[in-house]
């Protein structure tokens, strides 16, 4: 119900001030973003620390870019802001779709795109999407170093990322393709906007209305965390997107590629039809979004 | 302020609750500053299913600066008189298990109390609760009831010598011999009839968690004797039981219900483990003690019930009449250590309903609860009865399949029609008119009208389906069936006071948990007495002013509560027009005088008499002259006792459209069909039904207490028992056909509690019915997509092997 | 382990010296002594019973450190009437019975304070999704989208412009 002893609350306005905080504490001290997780675990007593570091004041960590062909997202922009920010978010359309729907409207006041990342939940909708999307995620490790990371290096499995202790998520950046690209993201759970018992995301970049030039699947709800479909998504850059059935066709690839795994709700083998089910939706719309970029 | 021609009962009132809850200034028990500084307590709950406890280890929760003290099993069991005591025992044949405030010697399920910690403030305990050390040696897990009652199952009272519970049969008769010789009259009838359906129905384990949790914060004083301030639907059961527990007179104790409290649904009628130690401790520690329920606790220690199993058979002739029903009914009874209610009384009480609004004379019905390594089941709105209603609403759906009827027409066949009767089980239904209220239902949904379009929109590749569910549902229970049953009484109570300048006080001794009390109530007062109903203020749940009372729970408050409200009202009124009669030197017949916009007519006067204020202040401040017999008083307490129970009755239907290639289903409509008797505020009884069909719904589909293979319960958060949020609910529309009911003053009965009842089968029949083309039948809760498709799976290999 | 925290609660400035992990919520109950906010569920945030206005915007106060609120502005439900005027969203909760225990009630409203600043016309499906994160028990939630839907249509007629954080 109620955390553990804290010493120390800081609440820097830089990243500087933010490290420097960190590095003061001499350890057993954590960052906090929006909190929408790390409270669940300080308030359950499954973590604790000494140093508590909220970054809710770091405004260079906040903010949504679309220029010179990147799409940058700070950390700590909020989920709300994330879905408001559709129009620039361009091809990465997936991102606003999970954040849209995250927990609720009291949740994406709060929550963060980069405190999902890092938390990376086995069940979460942040991670899935940022990994169809192909993102790089920057960190700041706490020696001071910067480093670029990709998504798929960067979620390593459930609760477990490329940060070790004291680094510093800083963002998420993404190319922008030059051609006609979008993304989508869908979920399912047992009540409306529950954590995903299953959630697909699919990008993709056009080389015309009828063909892919490139394509990510993402299936998240699977006991190793949010993953890629890679052989859905070779029979989805070599299918011709007029043809209903190869979409159709992709998306069983996916569910015969994804292991599910029962949990107390919900069935493995529901879980594989969801996955086949969302990942034609998906896919759907994804093509039907990039389409409406060709003039 | 809103003004009424008619009258004030039937007067969609605005509430008079809203004004506080709406700025923030309810008092609910967390708010209350009634102490100073109370202690706090915590409890640390076993992690273990089933388990010895071999050592306690609280040296260094002890120790925690803050920490006043810290308390075992062991510290207790020779201070505190175990349950169960008289006043929290039924007076039925069945097993009630000695148990402690605290587990002594072993635990029985995950999240019992073992270990209580005060403190002087909460995070202070939390820190403690966490420092204490408990070992547990395990002992074999009971978590299946039809494993637990083999005769070499292990038990989870081995003193009891058996899982089972209570068992009993509930036709027949009261001996082996009628009963057998019921049973055998019954199998004959299955024997030969023509049709017989038989399945096994399964209703999980939920159940309707309120808002606010349980707590409780007392403070003992020899002067003063024992104040205790609690969430609780029975603060005079609840008195009972301190004064008996702990050797203190009665009229020592006294016990209030907050102003306010969120809901209890039930959750809040039995004795529990936990106040029973905040009393303890304030009489040990000489100090005021509060202990505020978590969520957490609150889903793994109360709040469980359904879960049943119903091995469910009918009877029927080829057009439909059901001859005969057999129901074995297998309760998963938990613990089974719960004061009043034992686990059993809920199913139980179901279980004697099963036959519901249906004309069944013969029947073969058992109920048996079996203890097992799970938290008590403790009372749910709907009480005992949901998964009852469940299966023979699908069962009769079953039999329309077979023999080619439309559930619809099947339904109504074998309603019962005349009334008042007992069933089967002999519990009496007093009055009503169930025919009209489903006739009502039917006609708004024109089930002709409905089977033309299905068909047309099967054909397009549509599959959408109608389902209906019915009940049967108490409006309190009166003290010739609560007295031999729970040794306690059914009555209603309340007293009236009006002073001197003309407004009144109505204290009564049941504790509302929103149900809307301070309004009706004063909206019954207010017409009996010609006033408005801001004339009228209600006092509840305080054992100090208000007379000896059941409880708010079971619907109790429209029949019971309400009737002595009317008595005490009326009575009140006598006696006004005793005296205006003699100061006008008219005849005292009540008949002539009207109470009126704050006066007192008479019918050969075109002027009124006198203000009510005025006589008022007549009698009480100048008791001069006054008619022979008569005193200055003008409060009055009423006692209303029905000899039967009453009962209300509804009638659901659902519309679904489902989609056979992923088992989704959505509810397009949702109608209930209700006899309430009279209403006195139809915004109330709106409400109510509507939030109960959506407990009803979300019980079907979404809540879940589940238990893993070691007994850990996995769903002790709102993250996994989940709830229906505004997005997962329909509009509910509602239709009337009222009955009076004959034995209430006022004609009211009683509503709420059976308002989840039938919202499964209507669920579920309607989900069957969209997709009969693929042949599925839904018989175990929870309904959900995952499932309907997994149905629909079963069925297709079926038909292509 | 303490910490001189500064912060405006309904308009009033509060300055107050709490532990780091007290929760915002125990600040506004507690220490403030506000109990019309209320707390429902454990550690998992999902009641919302708890909803208060952080510089406008609805959050769980059960979610959030009463430090993290310093310099800020908390609205609670206690500061929604102005002047003893009952909000448009306070009547029409009590018109349209939108309330029975009222333990959920004061963070419903706090939520849809602000969701109808940020969506003045909603349609029912937009009210629906926007108060999944406000468990309510006892009403089915029918009225409380009646009331909330009401309270839009009044604010819209009479022009009420969205109001900014306070």
């Amino acid at each position: 119900m109620y955390p553990a002893t804290i010493d120390q609350y800081h609440r820097p306005k830089t990243v500087d001030e933010a490290r420097s905080a960190y590095a003061a504490a001499g350890g057993e001290a954590m960052y906090i973003a929006g909190g929408m997780s790390l409270m669940q675990a300080m308030k359950s007593r499954v973590l604790s620390c000494r140093a508590l570091i909220d970054l809710s004041q770091v405004s260079e960590l906040r903010g949504v870019e679309n220029s010179a062909g990147r799409l940058r997202i700070g950390a700590m922009t909020r989920y709300r802001a994330v879905g408001e920010a559709r129009a620039a978010l361009g091809p990465f359309q997936a991102l606003a779709d999970a954040a849209d729907r995250v927990g609720d409207r009291q949740v994406r006041n709060r929550g963060t795109v980069g405190g999902s990342l890092s938390w990376n939940f086995v069940v979460a909708c942040t991670p899935v999407a940022a990994l169809a999307c192909g993102a790089t995620v920057s960190i700041l490790r706490v020696d001071g170093r910067r480093e670029s990371v990709s998504i798929d290096d960067f979620l390593q499995g459930p609760m477990t990322t490329a940060l070790g202790e004291g680094d510093l998520l800083l963002g998420i950046e993404m190319a922008v393709p030059a051609g006609p690209a979008s993304s989508a993201y869908g979920k399912w759970g047992v009540v409306t906007d529950a954590l995903p018992t299953i959630g697909v995301a699919v990008f993709v970049e056009l080389a015309s209305a009828s063909a892919c030039r490139n394509a990510r699947i993402a299936v998240v709800g699977l006991p190793g965390g949010p993953a890629r479909a890679a052989k859905a998504e070779a029979r989805l850059k070599s299918a011709n997107l007029d043809d209903a059935a190869a979409f159709a066709a992709c998306a069983k690839e996916a569910a015969a590629e994804c292991e599910t795994a029962a949990d107390p709700w919900v069935g493995a083998d529901y879980k594989s039809h969801l996955i086949e089910r969302l990942c034609l939706e998906m896919i759907g719309t994804a093509v039907r979004r990039a389409r409406s970029q060709l003039s | 302020m809103t003004t009424v021609e008619k009258g004030w009962i039937g007067a969609r009132y605005r509430r008079r609750e809203d004004l506080r809850l709406l700025t923030g200034k309810g008092q609910y028990l967390a708010d209350l500053r009634v102490v100073r500084d109370p202690l706090v307590v915590k409890f640390v709950r076993s992690s273990v299913a089933h388990a010895k406890i071999s050592s306690i280890d609280v040296s260094a929760a002890a120790q925690l600066p803050g920490v006043v003290a810290v308390l075992t099993g062991a510290d207790i069991r020779d201070k505190i008189r175990p349950l169960p005591t008289p006043s929290t025992v039924p007076l039925l044949p069945g097993h009630y298990p000695t148990h402690w405030p605290l587990a002594v010697d072993r635990v029985k399920f995950h999240g019992e109390p073992v270990v209580a910690v005060v403190a002087t403030d909460k995070y202070t305990a939390e820190d403690a609760v966490e420092l204490v050390r408990v070992e547990y040696e395990d002992l074999p897990l009971i978590m299946n009831p039809e494993k637990a009652m083999a005769p070499d199952s292990p038990l989870v009272h081995p003193d009891i010598g058996t899982n089972v519970m209570f068992n009993m049969v509930l036709t027949g008769g009261l001996t082996e011999a009628e009963q057998s010789a019921n049973k055998a009259r019954v199998d004959a009838i299955f024997a030969n009839a023509d049709v017989v359906i038989k399945d096994r129905f399964y209703g999980h384990r939920c159940g309707v968690t309120p808002m606010e949790t349980r707590g409780a914060v007392a403070s003992w004083d020899a002067e003063a004797g024992l104040r205790v301030w609690m969430s609780t639907q029975r603060p005079h059961i609840d008195r009972l039981v301190f004064s008996e527990l702990f050797d203190i007179p009665q009229n020592q104790v006294q016990v209030s219900a907050p102003r306010d409290q969120g809901g209890a649904f039930g959750v809040k009628a039995p004795v529990y483990r936990e106040p029973l130690m905040i009393v303890y401790l304030t009489k040990l520690l000489g100090r005021p003690v509060q202990w505020i329920e978590t969520r957490e606790e609150h889903l793994m220690a109360v709040s469980q019930e359904r879960d049943q199993i119903h091995e469910l058979e009918l009877a029927a002739d080829k057009q439909g009449q059901i001859l005969g029903l057999r129901d074995r009914v297998i309760a998963d009874n938990g613990d089974s250590c719960e004061g009043v209610f034992w686990g059993f009384i809920m199913p139980f009480y179901g279980a004697a309903l099963v036959p519901n609004a249906y004309h069944i004379p013969d029947c073969d019905i058992s109920i048996t609860a079996v203890a097992t390594n799970k938290s008590a089941l403790s009372p749910a709105r709907a009480f005992g009865s949901l998964p009852g209603r469940f299966a023979l609403d699908r069962a009769i759906d079953m039999l329309a399949r077979r023999i080619g009827k439309d559930a619809a027409d099947v339904r109504r066949m074998n309603l019962i029609t005349q009334l008042p009767c007992n069933i089967a089980t002999g519990v009496h239904y007093d009055s009503g008119n169930f025919v009209a209220v489903w006739d009502k239902l039917v006609q708004e949904i024109d089930v002709p009208k409905f089977r033309k379009e299905q068909q047309v929109a099967r054909a397009q590749g549509r599959y959408i389906g109608l389902g209906f569910g019915v009940a049967v549902h108490a409006s309190g229970v009166a003290s010739e069936a609560l007295v031999p049953m729970e040794g306690q009484p059914g009555y209603g109570s309340a007293t009236l006071k009006m002073d001197s300048s003309g407004t009144v006080t109505v204290f009564e001794g049941d504790a509302p948990q929103g149900q809307g009390h301070e309004t009706t109530m004063a909206q019954i007062a207010a017409e009996i007495l010609g006033l408005h109903p801001e004339d009228v203020t209600v006092r509840v749940g305080d054992t100090n002013n208000t007379p000896f009372a059941s409880g708010t729970f079971g619907a109790r408050g429209g029949s019971y509560t309400a009737s002595a409200v009317a008595m005490a009202a009326k009575a009140i009124r006598d006696k006004i027009v005793k005296v205006v009669a003699h100061d006008n030197k008219l005849e005292a017949d009540p008949a002539h005088f009207r109470f009126e916009a704050k006066s007192i007519w008479h019918k050969d006067r075109a002027e009124a008499l006198t203000t009510i204020a005025s006589i008022c202040n007549r009698i009480i401040m100048k008791p001069l002259d006054l008619p022979p017999g008569a005193d200055a008083s003008l409060e009055h307490t009423a006692f209303f006792e029905a000899k039967e129970p009453m009962m209300a009755f509804s009638a659901h239907a659902a519309f679904v459209e489902a989609d056979p290639s992923s088992g989704e289903f959505k509810i397009l409509r949702y109608i209930s069909s209700e006899d309430v008797g009279r209403v006195i505020n139809p915004l109330i009884v709106e409400g109510q039904v509507r939030g109960g069909v959506v407990q009803g719904l979300s019980n079907a589909m979404f809540e879940e207490f589940i238990y893993d293979e070691n007994g850990q319960q996995l769903t002790t958060s709102m993250e996994n028992y989940m709830l229906a949020s505004a997005a997962d609910a329909p509009n509910i529309e509602i239709l009337h056909a009222d009955t009076p009911c004959e034995h209430t003053p006022l004609g009211t009965r009683g509503m709420g509690e059976g308002v989840p009842g039938p919202v499964p089968g209507a669920l579920c029949n309607a989900i069957c019915d969209a997709l009969e083309p693929f042949g599925i039948e839904i018989r175990d809760l929870p309904v959900r997509p995952d499932r309907v498709w997994a149905l629909l799976q079963a069925a297709k290999r079926r038909a292509a092997g | 382990m303490t910490r001189e925290i500064s912060v405006t609660v309904n308009g009033t400035v509060h300055r107050k010296s709490v532990p780091v992990r007290l929760l915002l919520v125990d600040f506004i109950r507690d220490v403030l002594e506000l109990t019309g906010t209320h707390q429902a569920c454990t550690y998992e945030g999902v009641c919302g019973a708890c909803t208060v206005q952080l510089n406008g915007e609805a959050v769980k106060s059960c979610m959030m450190l009463a430090v993290q609120a310093d310099g800020q502005q908390v609205t609670t439900i206690e500061g929604l009437a102005k002047d003893g005027a009952l909000h448009p969203l306070q009547k029409a909760f009590k018109e349209h019975h939108g309330l029975q225990c009222g333990f959920c009630t004061s963070g419903m409203i706090m939520n849809a304070e602000e969701f109808l600043r940020v969506n003045p016309r909603p349609t029912e499906e937009e009210i629906r999704h926007a108060l999944i994160g406000n468990i309510c028990r006892c009403t089915g939630y029918q009225g409380i989208v009646a009331a909330v839907s009401a309270a839009a249509e009044e604010m819209s007629a009479a022009g009420t412009p969205a109001r900014s954080g306070s």
